[in-house]
């Protein structure tokens, strides 16, 4: 087991280096919210951050090799991240779009799953996540802090919690299936 | 199926046994529910880490509420005149505070500051310190170097227990120095979530960042009593 945060994407990383495409998308879905929701806050645009993201995932995969570990995974893709978005917001076609977008409408095509980003483009729903997480069990609610908030491991957090790993690691899971139902009931759904 | 969730959420963690990963990626691949879920979990994450992802810049002249990283971009010329310094030094090797105001030297700042080589050098070194708070702000380890310093002529003591910070009443923080110069000729500090990050250039050319509770006052003490 992996014993602090840093490095909870290094096995990850190597195996994307050997090929492993399934290793690849496990890091990609991880952090496509993250990596979108900080190009959301530059582009305003959900579909130039959607852009944006994919390139971002693309350039991971043609440059993974050159990533030597230096700084932890997410650091490196939010650096190609911010590159790609620099690029583009300092591109013509972006300046272009900006001006003609007070007058041509854009249209968007909602499918059916797309609003699971754009959710947390509102600050009340964040708002009702973490009152949702208030309300969860005081187990749960702190094994989910300690790991999420403060990046603990799980035998950090075994050790502040006086709890066995395997219940930490079984209350994390629970604390995250109950958030991502209540993701799914209260928010998406009701968007 | 919640076996296999946990085992998603153990390696989301990075807590996967290592035997059972290869597994759990073939599963995950072949389902596009489990990927959604996956996803899912880092929605969840990045609700938790939506305040602190709201990173002010409040050493710039703008007061607006963008983004560190919109600020950082957007500063290079305009409010990074650190790396304009930084430059002049580097292009002309001259000594800013002995240069009087003349046509010669006019004309060398504005052939360094309009200089491509000048702007990429100024870029790169605003880079450097983007490089810098992000791994503050998202690798948790980044902080948390071993070195101790006797910090308690400026009140604060070292509590190793809290993960290396140093406290003093409601003011706690990490530190970490640099033997770098990264560019910096003046104090820059930025907001992240309830805490604030500073980056301190001392006059042996170091710089030392400081991260947590801590207003400016202190960590400008702090910064001098490390150069004494």
């Amino acid at each position: 087991m992996k014993k602090n945060s840093n490095d909870s994407d290094s096995l990850l990383v190597e195996k994307v280096k050997e090929g492993n495409e399934g290793a690849f998308n496990f890091l990609m879905n991880k952090y496509y919210p993250r990596v979108y929701a900080s190009l959301f806050s530059f582009t305003k645009s959900k579909e130039d951050s959607e852009d944006l993201a994919q390139q971002t995932f693309v350039k991971v995969w043609q440059q993974i090799q050159s990533f030597r570990g230096d700084s932890a995974f997410f650091t490196w893709v939010y650096r190609i991240a911010i590159n790609l978005a620099k690029n583009y917001v300092a591109s013509s076609g972006y300046k272009k779009q900006k001006v003609n977008s007070s007058i041509d409408q854009l249209e968007i095509d909602i499918s059916s799953n797309e609003n699971i980003e754009s959710i947390l483009i509102h600050n009340q729903s964040v708002d009702d996540i973490k009152d949702f997480i208030n309300t969860m069990p005081e187990s749960l609610k702190t094994a989910f802090t300690l790991r999420e908030s403060e990046g603990k491991s799980y035998e950090e957090i075994s050790i502040i919690t006086e709890t066995p790993i395997g219940t930490v690691r079984s209350r994390i899971f629970r604390a995250r299936e109950s958030i991502v139902d209540f993701m799914k009931k209260e928010l998406i759904n009701n968007e | 199926m919640n076996d296999i969730k946990e085992k998603i959420s153990a390696l989301y963690d990075g807590e996967l046994d290592h035997n059972e990963i290869d597994d759990l990626l073939k599963i995950i691949d072949k389902n596009p529910n489990l990927q959604e879920q996956l996803s899912l979990y880092g929605l969840a994450g990045l609700a938790v880490h939506q305040d602190e992802n709201n990173i002010v810049s409040i050493d710039s002249g703008n007061r607006e509420n963008k983004s560190i990283f919109s600020n950082l971009w957007f500063s290079n010329g305009l409010t990074a005149a650190a790396s304009i310094l930084l430059t002049l030094f580097i292009i002309n090797n001259v000594d800013i505070s002995r240069m009087n105001i003349s046509e010669d030297s006019t004309n060398k700042i504005a052939s360094a500051i309009n200089s491509k080589e000048a702007k990429d050098i100024a870029e790169r070194s605003e880079e450097y310190l983007i490089d810098h708070i992000l791994n503050v702000i998202n690798d948790p380890n980044y902080m948390n170097t071993q070195e101790t310093i006797d910090l308690r002529n400026v009140g604060f003591r070292h509590n190793v227990a809290g993960g290396y910070k140093y406290s003093n009443g409601n003011e706690n923080f990490q530190l970490r120095v640099e033997k770098k110069n990264l560019g910096l000729k003046k104090i820059r500090y930025w907001k992240h979530g309830k805490k604030m990050i500073y980056v301190v250039p001392l006059s042996d050319g170091r710089v030392v960042t400081l991260y947590g509770n801590i207003s400016v006052s202190s960590a400008r003490n702090i910064a001098e009593s490390l150069t004494k």
